[in-house]
């Protein structure tokens, strides 16, 4: 059995056709259902984000199954094959588990290390779970991707710092003011960039938001559109200052609004309760001797994103530490992914030992007859034991072979000197050739999905 | 015996500033056990100096440094628990080390102690001052570590501490707390300490309780101490002083703490020196 990677990622595929792509637009499980049912896999998960569309499948034949998925994925969301094709990619056994490992860490999102992609393969999982397309195969390749996940999460700074400017604003106004509940937020100006940003402290449970704006109705449209914000008067605009603890400007004025002197009048009866100013107007609304005032935290658009780029240097700094644990945890994968290798040779010995074993309980049936039924039951009992026994080393070594090489060489050794049937050894034979190259691009042939042998 | 603990608050200590440059938690909850380890053999060799003296360990200045010291990491660990934040415990720890290797290389003599030393008065005054100290050591350190993340913000430079301290709210929720407990305590031993040296007075002519006035320098830089923490929680409350300020004052404030401690239980007090 293989594992089989087929999709579209943010990386190969333009967003005018990811958005076609969307699995949970028409519903994980019917896409898996449908999968199911085309008979293409033996096991099936789907991944589907904004930024990727990826099915991982089980399946007996690469060549097969890798133009079965493409032609799935195709038919399915009503895409042209010849539009969809030069956007695909597939990786097979361990460069599948491999990818799967980085996406759940976040090293494959589009910004390095954001958080929801590991809830959204947990989801993905879920699903599968729910519509019966996963077996143990997916189940342990999906457990071990939430625990590689975890353990970036932990061991690296990979998801650290704020990579937006709305988020770095609010990351900011946390690391001043802890919990952002109860604290009031102004904001001046009735733009869009204002608003986002208050949309964004709002989202983290403020308790009050004002905007202020020269024109009164703008004020109050936008505050409708926040949603539980109010609009107040530009002449307000010294008491709103007083009664918040974050403000925002965003006024396209062209000269300074809030001046050092004007916030100092307002600091005074204040104490020293800190104000957190973010200032995104271009020309700047506040006057940047501001800051001088003590509990007052100026910032400006250029002050934000210098934060923002010096959190995604952070992050790629990262990136070398979290692809280690990837490495590595897709070694421990493989260790397990190739001694199932040698199952087919385990189960036939077994078979092939039984049979014996009942062979000759029947050719002594008629000597054992005249029996009690108790020593029959016993005689029976104690041929099993010894089977078993005799078997349970073998099977033991042979499960606990490392490498693909020596897996084929023990399964052929085994399965010449017992005699098993070659059938049962195809299994093992594919994996003896799995570890190799196992990455291509998908490659059609004129209009129709590529049918040839891996011949790897 | 005070050298195991050492030994373990060193342990604390390395454990507590590698987790707070790497970050990692496994190291976080390892540093945290070893400080829970160093407390428990410390409270092993407090109680065991108890029983042997037949009073808790408190009259030499090592011992006072030492059962300072332990209640400080007591302090520090309650804090932590609370609050489950492990940054500070880098800042903790090198004073619990400081203050313990003293303790642990020059250690006083705690003989049995004289009557006049054994009423509950007394008692109160050593102990409440202890807590005292060790509420403004704690103090202190959260000042020290308010000030370094409001300096990396305010110069917009979003570095080290920013990405490993609280909040500059919780710091100086904390910081005020912690100096309203302390100065509570500092009031009572204070308290009990004027009242007690009277009437020690009366029972014996030992010269060091004769010492005992304001010109005694141990005595001066402790109503010093007091002035400046009432000071602090005063202006606080009137003036709505918090934050740099107020964490200014907590860090200066527990100077003069430490200079009580070190140079002048050791040389230059002629009446706390039993």
């Amino acid at each position: 059995m293989h594992l089989i990677l087929v999709g579209v990622s943010h990386r190969t595929a333009p967003v005018e056709l990811r958005e076609r792509l969307d699995f949970q637009a028409r519903g994980l499980e019917t896409a898996l259902r449908a999968l199911a049912d085309s008979g293409a896999t033996r096991e099936a998960a789907v991944v589907s984000t904004c930024n990727r569309a990826e099915i991982y499948a089980v399946c007996d034949d690469i060549q097969a199954a890798r133009s079965e998925l493409g032609r799935f994925i195709s038919q399915f969301h009503g895409i042209e094959q010849a539009a969809l094709l030069p956007h695909l990619y597939d990786l097979v056994d361990l460069e599948a588990a491999r990818h799967l490992f980085r996406v759940a860490s976040g090293l494959d999102s589009l910004v390095v290390g954001e958080p929801q992609i590991l809830g959204q393969v947990k989801d993905a999982h879920a699903s599968a779970g729910q519509a019966q397309t996963v077996g143990p195969l997916l189940n342990r390749l999906f457990h071990s991707s939430f625990g590689v996940g975890k353990r970036v999460r932990t061991e690296t700074a990979l998801g650290s710092g704020a990579v937006s400017i709305g988020f770095a604003a609010v990351a900011l106004a946390k690391k001043i003011f802890g919990d952002l509940k109860g604290r009031n937020v102004l904001v001046v100006g009735a733009g869009e960039m204002g608003k986002l940003t208050a949309v964004h402290m709002k989202s983290q449970g403020v308790s009050r938001v004002t905007i202020v704006s020269r024109t009164m109705a703008h004020a109050a449209r936008t505050a409708e559109e926040i949603g539980g914000a109010s609009a107040a008067p530009w002449e307000e605009i010294d008491a709103a200052l007083g009664a918040s603890d974050i403000v925002i400007t965003a006024t396209g004025a062209a000269q300074p609004i809030l001046t050092k002197g004007r916030i100092e009048s307002v600091m005074r009866p204040r104490r020293s309760r800190p104000l957190f100013i973010i200032d995104i107007a271009m020309p700047r609304d506040v006057e940047a001797a501001a800051a001088e005032i003590e509990q007052v935290f100026l910032y400006n658009i250029d002050d934000l994103q210098l934060a923002v780029n010096e959190n995604l240097a952070r992050r790629a700094s990262e990136v070398d530490r979290a692809e280690q644990i990837v490495t590595e945890e897709v070694e421990k994968f493989g260790g397990w992914f190739r001694s199932r290798g040698a199952i087919p040779t385990v189960v036939a010995l077994r078979q092939h030992a039984e049979q014996i074993r009942r062979s000759e309980l029947d050719r002594l049936a008629f000597k054992m007859a005249s029996l009690p039924p108790e020593a029959r039951g016993r005689v029976d009992e104690i041929t099993r034991l010894i089977v078993e026994k005799l078997l349970l080393t073998p099977t033991e070594q042979l499960k606990g072979l490392g490498d693909s090489e020596t897996i084929h060489t023990y399964t052929e050794v085994v399965t010449r000197l017992f005699g098993l049937s070659p059938a049962t050894n195809d299994e093992d034979r594919d994996a003896r050739h799995r570890d190799k190259d196992n990455v291509e691009p998908f490659r059609p042939a004129s209009g129709s999905f590529d049918r040839r042998k891996t011949g790897r | 015996m005070n050298a195991v603990p050492l030994v373990l608050y060193v342990a604390a200590l390395v454990a507590y500033w590698w987790h707070f440059s790497r970050r990692e938690p496994a190291v976080g909850r390892t540093a945290t056990t070893l400080l829970v380890f160093a407390a428990l053999a410390h409270t092993f060799v407090i109680g065991m100096k108890t029983m042997e003296i037949g009073v808790v360990p408190i009259i030499s200045p090592s011992s006072a440094i030492s059962t300072f010291v332990w209640l400080l990491a007591l302090g520090y660990l309650y804090t932590e628990m609370t609050t489950d934040e492990r940054a500070m415990g880098a800042f903790i720890l090198p004073l619990l080390v400081a203050l313990q290797a003293i303790s642990a290389f020059k250690s006083g003599v705690d003989t049995a102690a004289a009557p006049i030393l054994q009423g509950p008065l007394f008692s109160i005054h050593v102990l409440s001052l202890s807590l005292a100290y060790a509420s403004l050591g704690l103090a202190c350190m959260i000042g020290v570590t308010y000030v370094l993340l409001f300096k990396e913000i305010k110069a917009k430079q979003l570095g080290f501490f920013y990405a490993r301290l609280p909040s500059l709210q919780v710091l100086d929720t904390m910081n005020q707390r912690a100096v309203i407990l302390g100065w509570v305590f500092l009031t009572i031993g204070l308290i009990a300490g004027f009242i007690w040296t009277p009437q020690a007075r009366a029972y014996t002519d030992d010269p060091r309780i004769k010492a005992m006035s304001l010109a005694d320098p141990t005595i001066f830089v402790a109503v010093l101490c007091w002035a400046v923490y009432s000071f602090e929680a005063w202006i606080a409350r009137r003036m709505g002083w918090g934050g740099r300020r107020t964490a200014y004052l907590s860090a200066l404030a527990f100077v003069f703490v430490l200079l009580n401690f070190v140079p002048i239980s050791y040389f230059l007090t002629r009446s706390h020196n039993f």
